[in-house]
């Protein structure tokens, strides 16, 4: 298992690295913001004032206010960090940031409270752990035979499918995808905890890496080869920071659900009676696509609907927009959140489509806060539920 | 020099939240994209006294008639992505910065057009063109960062130049305020040329029509040469197949690129051709005129399985700086006649360790990237010997017909050089009639004098130091 030292990089250094070619202007908050100290590269001026040891007490001082900001103000779309011309780590950089803010007792409350709730009852939103299967109570299904057992593939429902009412669709959706494909499948259920992604985006290594622990040892002891789950935040913290954290020891294979419904699609097991009408397009998370590079695999599944009119956004893959729901931004500044996504609502409205497919809750929450403000006739559905759709369970 | 208190006090009461004053914020836009040596300070003060993100065309107004009031230095900056100090204050004064213009596009599809602000990012606005089947003519290889206001400044080449020409000849329509807080749009060429390349010393840029064309696609060819004089001879002729853009890079620069890219490109000076091609017959006209002027010249043909790949890392070349802990940059135009004898020297003079990248900007001239890379961190002493080496360099390029690439701060005193002399003459006198105070953007173009010891030039002393100490 590796230790807090190798999850940190020498900041100092790598913002000497930086050349001030400016390609990170790409990044949306600064987009909307618009002061240097924003700009990511502006992040790493910042950076350096602080960090040096030459910086006069006053100064570092100063440079906290604004550098702390700034790192607050980071959506984690990883849109600076993949077209940074001379290979800086950008989010291992404002992780670590974001930990020194928390060291220094600067964390706004809203975040100290977020913190708080995930480490004393293992979710997002402090409510009680043994709730975490109310979903499948008000959906009618009936999970306890699921529930620990033993099972090649794990499927970790997440937090906010788990407890939040607009995510209500996602489990459901998921668990019958499963069931109808005879896919032996477990959950967790009392003993899924948070995969902790919020902690680590920001900065709480140490906290963090006992929910990595905790959630290995239950997949373990369950013999789980195979982990799914239909939220990109949970897929990112499984792909990318728990080997991170736990070393060779998490050798869990991870999927996100579009890829396994892909394999499903592949093997025949999951078979498209309905076909749409509607115009469909794909809003790629930054999560899975920037962060672990999944692109085809949604595509894939929709184009394997008959007939489906499918159009990508204008901006789209690699190249995707950023919703402003990721990074924590919510708790910081969700007026900003607002604004970033204005621009992807404008994508949204000139693909014409009449539904927005996603892979992503908290991009689902945001692009349908933006449905709703803009008063537009689009419905946005996580990819689970149009699954099932074609399928022809559920209309 | 700080900001008098009058001044600011003016300045807050008319801009209010707009201005900034704290230290991150002066650090962060103290500099560009050349990292300058500490030593540099002696000459002059690039961190500024205050920044100002304007939102509106008042905005600007209302700063010109403070700064004339109270004699504040004022200096415009866009993506500061240029290395040639344009963007950064040369004694204290205001920054202000146009990022905050909001956002306005609107195209003409009659008559292919596009009206924009000054701080579009050259690739958003090329994905907003891209929407409608058209593209810019021409653009920076910073495409990804820089702004069309700052490309504007700084006289404006790029790709697509060889084809399109440059700035001044896509502007159909610019939008000044000038220092006097007038604003007045310009559609004569005499009246635009005098606000390409002069850095915003005669106002700031708040709205340009740039021409516009047919997405178009591009068809490239490679090339090899063995030597300065075969890639000249080369260029000569690749020039007559009336190519869209000629990206070069000399043997050094190639060694990078493949060890950055994973490539396995000769150890030779390579050349990128690029065309655009709308139909099959055009293409194989292309392809017959190259293969001729490659056997003219005595260059060898690039598989073509490099060349389509090699494109997409045009805009990363910037990349290859990851493998050096510090680096010094300067760039030249120089015409192709003859400039076989300057790459000859330059190779020579740095021993053979300098990284060239060329660019054709028209159908007779390139423009040259000069990069020295250094695998330690050099000492400030050592940067500024290496940058005054570069700097010397640089004017030498004149003994063929060359000249620095702009002028901004570096260059400043070389306008004549660059644009020539009647064009100079026309700069001062329009200077003089809307800049009396010499408030906007004082340090680039024009000379100024240093600042511990006012009675000589930067110029002189650059080029002075640059002699004598070399």
């Amino acid at each position: 298992m590796s230790s807090s030292t190798d999850w940190q990089v020498d900041v100092l250094e790598y913002a000497q690295k930086c050349i001030y070619c400016g390609y990170c202007s790409l990044c949306p908050t600064y987009k909307e913001l618009k002061w240097e100290i924003y700009h990511p590269r502006g992040i790493l001026e910042q950076i350096k004032l602080y960090f040096d040891e030459g910086t006069k007490e006053k100064t570092k001082l100063e440079a906290s206010k604004t550098l702390f900001d700034a790192i607050f103000a980071c959506t984690m779309c990883k849109a600076c960090e993949n077209i940074c011309l001379v290979d800086i780590p950008l989010l291992k950089i404002w992780e670590q940031v974001r930990q020194e803010s928390f060291k220094k007792g600067r964390w706004n409350p809203l975040m100290l409270s977020l913190y708080n709730k995930v480490r004393d009852t293992h979710n997002i939103f402090g409510l009680p752990p043994d709730e975490r299967l109310t979903w499948a109570k008000l959906k009618g299904l009936v999970m306890t035979r699921r529930v620990k057992k033993k099972a090649p593939l794990a499927y970790f429902i997440g937090c906010q499918a788990s407890y939040s009412g607009k995510m209500s669709e996602i489990a459901p959706s998921v668990v019958t995808i499963l069931r109808k494909t005879k896919t032996n499948f477990t959950i967790l259920g009392n003993d899924e905890w948070c995969c902790a992604s919020p902690i680590f985006l920001a900065g709480g290594y140490s906290v963090g890496k006992n929910f990595a622990k905790h959630n290995l040892e239950e997949l373990k002891k369950l013999g789980v080869k195979r982990l799914v789950t239909a939220c990109s935040g949970c897929y990112r913290t499984f792909k990318i920071v728990y080997p991170r954290v736990l070393g060779d020891s998490w050798d869990i294979e991870v999927l996100h659900i579009s890829e396994l419904a892909n394999e499903l699609i592949k093997e025949g097991k999951i078979k498209f009676k309905k076909q749409f009408k509607e115009k469909i397009t794909f809003k790629d998370p930054c999560e899975l696509v920037r962060h672990c590079g999944l692109i085809e695999a949604p595509r894939e599944v929709i184009n394997s609907i008959s007939n489906v009119r499918f159009e990508e956004l204008p901006s789209n893959k690699e190249e995707a927009l950023c919703c402003g729901g990721g990074g924590l931004l919510k708790l910081n500044n969700s007026e900003l959140v607002d604004n970033v996504n204005t621009k992807l609502m404008a994508e949204i409205k000139y693909s014409e489509a009449n539904i927005v497919v996603n892979g992503c809750p908290t991009c689902l929450d945001t692009i349908q806060s933006g449905v709703r403000k803009e008063d537009l006739d689009i419905e946005v559905i996580d990819i689970s539920e149009l699954i099932l759709r074609a399928m022809g369970e559920k209309k | 020099m700080t900001l008098k208190k009058k001044a600011r006090s003016r300045f807050v009461r008319f801009i209010g939240k707009k201005l900034r004053e704290d230290t991150p914020t002066l650090q962060v836009y103290s500099r560009d994209m050349a990292d300058l040596p500490s030593l540099v300070s002696i000459f002059f003060k690039n961190k500024p006294d205050g920044v100002i993100l304007v939102n509106t065309v008042e905005d600007i107004q209302t700063i010109y008639a403070i700064a004339n009031e109270t004699k504040t230095p004022i200096t415009q900056r866009g993506a500061g992505t240029a290395g040639l100090g344009g963007s950064i204050t040369y004694n204290g004064g205001l920054v202000i910065d146009t990022k905050g213009i909001e956002q306005k596009f609107f195209f003409d599809p009659l008559e292919q057009t596009v009206t924009v602000n000054p701080s579009y990012v050259f690739s958003d606005l090329q994905r907003e063109l891209k929407l409608q089947g058209l593209s810019l003519c021409a653009y920076p290889s910073s495409y990804h960062s820089a702004t069309i206001g700052g490309w504007i400044a700084h006289g404006g080449h790029g790709i697509g130049s060889a084809q399109y020409g440059g700035a001044l000849d896509q502007i159909v329509e610019l939008e000044v305020v000038l220092p006097t807080g007038h604003l007045v749009k310009y559609t004569e060429k005499d009246h635009i040329s005098l606000f390409v390349g002069s850095h915003g010393t005669l106002g700031t840029i708040t709205e340009v029509t740039l021409k516009v064309k047919f997405d178009i696609p591009l068809k490239h060819q490679g090339c090899t040469f063995d030597s300065p004089e075969e890639l000249v001879r080369g260029l000569k002729d690749l020039s007559l197949t009336f190519p869209y853009s000629v990206w070069f890079l000399n043997p050094k620069h190639v060694a990078l690129f493949n060890e950055t890219f994973g490539y396995n490109l000769p150890n030779r000076y390579v050349a990128i051709i690029s065309k655009e091609v709308s139909f099959e017959e055009e293409e194989q006209e292309f392809n017959r005129i190259f293969n001729n002027a490659i056997r003219n010249s005595g260059g060898q043909i690039l598989d073509r399985r490099y060349t389509e790949d090699i494109w997409k890392f045009r805009f990363r070349s910037l990349s290859m700086l990851k493998h050096c802990s510090d680096y010094v940059v300067s760039e030249v135009i120089l015409p192709i006649e003859n400039s076989d004898k300057y790459l000859r020297k330059l190779i020579t003079k740095f021993k053979g360790n300098i990284h060239l990248e060329g660019e054709f900007i028209s159908p007779t001239h390139y423009a040259l990237l000069m990069y020295i890379l250094s695998d330690e961190k050099m000492s400030p002493l050592k940067k500024t010997l290496l940058n005054l080496k570069l700097y010397n360099v640089s004017l030498k390029s004149k003994k063929v017909k060359g000249h620095p690439y702009s002028t901004g701060l570096w260059f400043a005193g070389y306008y004549s050089q660059i644009y020539g002399k009647d064009e100079f003459r026309r700069y001062k006198e329009f200077k003089k009639s809307v800049d009396p105070k010499n408030i906007s953007n004082p340090g680039k173009v024009l000379s100024p004098k240093i600042r511990f010891f006012p009675v000589v030039s930067l110029k002189f002393a650059v080029k002075l130091a640059s002699r004598l100490m070399l």
